[in-house]
């Protein structure tokens, strides 16, 4: 691995930039994506973009990959002015991208793959199949897969070789400039290793790889500089061996930040044990051992971690949505087993879902239907609706949550973010949960609303509810949270108990920094 | 808060959403348009008689569409339903010729056995098509053969007549001009009415039509809720077979070709979404009233048989498109 590194690398002060990007901006409707971003790639080097979620680095290479026009700010490629009107002029341009999730078909053979932006014709205008075969055993041996067969289809492929397979098309095409999504995210050490050997021939001949990754280690390994993502801003490009994790790690998080209160809420006392996960394993999760935690009655645990970390499967598991590979959940020192949603509802378990769209609301349907969505035993007799019934609770359920609406047969579609996901809570409040789980509780709810949200369910810990709350916002957690549970890789790096809330802290453990983490008090 | 006062006031029941009367409106509007119009051009069109012949001709694909609307709602399709009918149609036929019973009994007996099997099929749709999560529009492809073949094989590819003579005067009696038949319809399409917007089961129906995960993660079966609309679908594919009997007199197993079509073209003209979750049973009524005038004054008119057809495909393609923008322009 550190063999890349060694590698001769390139003095910025020497060489002028290939690539430049200079005050890149884009909007979506009233969202800034991205909102000054600057820096350069020099020709073969190895660059990484690191940031947390949401930072802005997947917008940037959207952008210079041609899926989206940029709205002001400039980009410049070997002199010219870079403005690709979509991913074929990009690819033109020789800038290629493996993406993060996989763009192959899988009833294809991997030769037809390698080949499926310009498959090679004869004379007549028929398919070249020997030719395409050709060119695919060339493209596959050049990555080290000598042992594949090109003829066969990708579906027989795991999840590393098709990464690979992806690889070896964006290298077919020549290209200047190679981005790799989170190429790691799905290979294991071995393949890594090797990912890493492909890196550095490419680099040899002259590429320059940018490379995204969420493994601080990795970019130590193999990059020559490193930018910063922060809030859709570019915070500062420096050279790996100028600097170290800790200090990426607090570009990262950005120092103003770092001080939020670490004081408990007095009046919440955690009481008598809610849930106790014993090694617990969903199916997501590749991992032989699972987690184990326990979550009291009148606490906020926070789970954080990077996507992909297993905090959703933990969540989906324990509301028996997703099936338990192994281990155990306790409630109240009973081991419980729920077979579906209807289970976990009966033991007093509510579950404010990620995706309030695809998963928590139905939007068409009126604000009062959607509250008593999980509550329709009491909003009817006999199977009949109680038409009045349902609307004062839903009313009361909602001024509860100072909900702002029209009327309470309105869609809900006509809601605000925010109040659209107090709908949600409201639909779970109806039910007075002894347990809630909450993935990402103010995803795409404005300011306002959040703190509200907070208040609300600050107020549910006072009285006695036990909460469990997945966020990808570290103030979010470090706000409402008692503990705060780091998630990697589907294992619990660490547990983090309010004086040692920190962004730092979160993030060292989230990047897998752990030992050095762990015990650090502030 | 200001807005919640006003909605206090008005204690408004939430299942007339102003966009549903608007939709049902707009429909009532086009029917009332063509009777306009069929009774302007025609001599003979707003007749008494002719009314009751408009009644009778709507009867059976009337009280199919009521069960398609169900499946419809929840997001599938069954086209199994003209086969169903007339495997429903030759098991009842069966049934009501078997020696040994009065009228009575045979008829009773007979109606049991249209149910029956109406409802067997559906649910066998329903219960492959949900636990498999497979599409229904391949699974009652395959019913549809399936329940055309056992049609032909348990009548042996004849025709079943001579029933009692009661059945045959329920099939032609009439209150007032009105056929029962009609009535028997009508009253179908109030208890749908009924189910789909004052049950707990009917709003979760239009739930899993919208959001199926949401209405999961809720805590529902939504595995039961799809396996009951599946076999309301049968059921009353099973009531159409009796009514068919009665009126024709016979169980014939090639009876009901094509009719799954016709149905679902009623429940998408009456404004019910293919996708699911949008959409009223009296939308269906209006939708087989706006098929059957069609049918009916277009031949008045003049025009060949061919040409109403044509003319009816014309209608479920402009219905489909208009709802296309109705959904674009009331959902933002």
């Amino acid at each position: 691995m550190a063999a890349a590194s060694l590698a001769a690398v390139p003095d910025p002060a020497e060489i002028p930039a290939f690539l430049s990007v200079d005050g890149l901006k884009k909007h979506f409707g009233g969202v800034k994506a991205l909102d000054g971003v600057s820096f350069s790639l020099l020709k073969g080097e190895v660059h990484a973009l690191v940031g947390e979620n949401g930072a802005g680095k997947s917008t940037l290479i959207k952008i210079l990959s041609g899926v989206f026009p940029y709205d002001s700010g400039s980009i410049s490629l070997a002199g010219e002015d870079y403005r690709p009107a979509n991913p074929h002029v990009a690819k033109e341009l020789g800038v290629q991208v493996v993406h993060q999730e996989f763009n192959l078909l899988d009833h294809l053979s991997i030769a037809e793959n390698i080949s499926v932006e310009r498959m090679p014709t004869t004379r007549f205008g028929l398919l070249d199949k020997q030719e395409m075969n050709r060119r695919a055993r060339l493209a596959l041996d050049a990555i080290g897969l000598t042992d594949v067969d090109v003829k066969a289809p990708v579906s027989s492929l795991g999840i590393a070789h098709r990464q690979l397979v992806e690889i070896s098309r964006a290298l077919q095409c020549k290209s200047q400039i190679l981005i790799l999504d989170e190429p790691t995210a799905t290979l294991t050490e071995r393949e890594t290793k090797r990912l890493f050997d492909i890196i550095a021939s490419i680099k040899a001949e002259g590429v320059t790889v940018v490379f995204v990754s969420h493994h601080l280690d990795e970019v130590f390994a193999i990059c020559d500089r490193v930018t910063v993502f922060r809030n859709g801003v570019s915070i500062g490009t420096d050279r790996i061996s100028d600097t170290t994790p800790d200090g990426v790690v607090q570009k990262m998080v950005g120092r103003q930040l770092a001080a939020t209160t670490n004081e408990a809420d007095p009046d919440r006392v955690p009481g008598e044990l809610a849930l106790r996960l014993d090694e617990f394993c969903t199916q997501a999760n590749p991992k032989e051992k699972g987690v184990s935690f326990d979550l009291s009655y009148g606490e906020i645990v926070g789970i954080a971690g990077l996507v992909g970390a297993g905090r959703t499967e933990i969540l989906r598991g324990i509301f028996g949505v997703d099936p338990i590979r192994s281990g155990r959940i306790l409630q109240a020192g009973n081991e419980v087993r729920f077979n579906g949603p209807r289970d976990a509802i009966a033991a007093g378990i509510g579950f404010v879902t990620e995706d309030r769209k695809d998963e928590g609301l139905i939007l068409d349907m009126p604000i009062a239907a959607n509250i008593s969505l999980a509550n329709m035993g009491a909003v009817s007799r006999s199977g009949l609706l109680q038409f009045s019934e349902e609307n004062r609770r839903s009313r009361d359920g909602g001024a509860r949550l100072k909900l702002k609406y029209g009327r309470i047969s309105d869609a809900v579609s006509s809601l605000s973010g925010g109040n659209q996901q107090k709908v949600v809570l409201a639909k779970w409040l109806a039910r007075n949960p002894k347990v809630l789980l909450l993935d990402e509780p103010t995803r795409g709810v404005d300011v306002g609303a959040k703190a509200e949200i907070y208040a609300i369910l600050k107020e549910l810990a006072r009285e006695g509810v036990a909460l469990l709350v997945v966020s990808s916002e570290m103030p979010e957690l470090m706000t409402l949270a008692d503990r705060i549970l780091v998630l990697a890789e589907h294992e619990i790096q660490g547990e983090l108990t309010r004086p040692e809330f920190s962004e730092e802290n979160i993030l060292k453990l989230a990047y897998g920094q752990a030992r050095q983490a762990g015990g650090q008090k502030q | 808060m200001t807005t919640q006062t006003l909605s206090e006031t008005m204690p408004k029941p939430t299942r007339f959403s102003v966009r549903n009367v608007l939709q049902n409106a707009g429909i009532g509007l086009a029917l009332l348009a063509l009777i306009l119009f069929f009774s302007v051009f025609t001599e003979h069109f707003l007749t008494p008689n002719n009314i009751t012949n408009i009644l009778t001709q709507i009867t059976i694909n009337l009280v199919l569409a009521v069960g398609m609307t169900f499946v419809i709602l929840i997001g599938g399709i069954d086209l199994s339903v003209g086969s169903v009918m007339a495997f429903a149609a030759v098991v009842a036929g069966k049934a009501i010729t078997l020696p040994g019973f009065g009228p009575a009994e045979a008829i009773a007996l007979a109606i049991v056995a249209a149910t029956l099997t109406g409802v067997a099929c559906g649910m066998i749709n329903g219960v492959i098509s949900a636990y498999w999560a497979l599409p229904s529009f391949i699974i009652t492809l395959g019913m549809l053969n399936i329940a055309r073949g056992a049609a032909l094989q348990v009548s042996d590819a004849q025709t079943i007549y001579s029933f009692p003579y009661a059945f045959e005067e329920f099939g032609s009696a009439m209150i007032y001009g009105v056929p029962v038949v009609f009535l028997v319809a009508l009253f179908l399409v109030l208890v749908a009415w009924f189910v789909l917007n004052f049950t707990v089961f009917g709003r979760l129906l239009y739930g899993i039509g919208n959001n199926e995960e949401a209405v999961r993660l809720a805590g529902h079966s939504v595995y039961w809720y799809k396996v009951a609309a599946f076999t309301i679908c049968g059921f009353t594919a099973g009531i159409a077979a009796i009514v068919y009997m009665a009126r024709l007199n016979i169980s014939s197993p090639i009876a009901g070709i094509g009719f799954e079509l016709n149905a679902i073209a009623a429940v998408i003209i009456g404004g019910t979404s293919l996708s699911g979750g949008r959409g009223s049973v009296i939308g269906t009524l209006l939708g087989a009233f706006i098929i059957g005038v069609l049918a009916n004054g277009l031949i008045l008119i003049g025009l060949s048989d061919f040409m109403r057809q044509m003319i009816t495909g014309v209608v479920i393609i402009v219905a489909v498109v208009l709802d296309y923008y109705r959904a674009k322009y009331t959902s933002k």
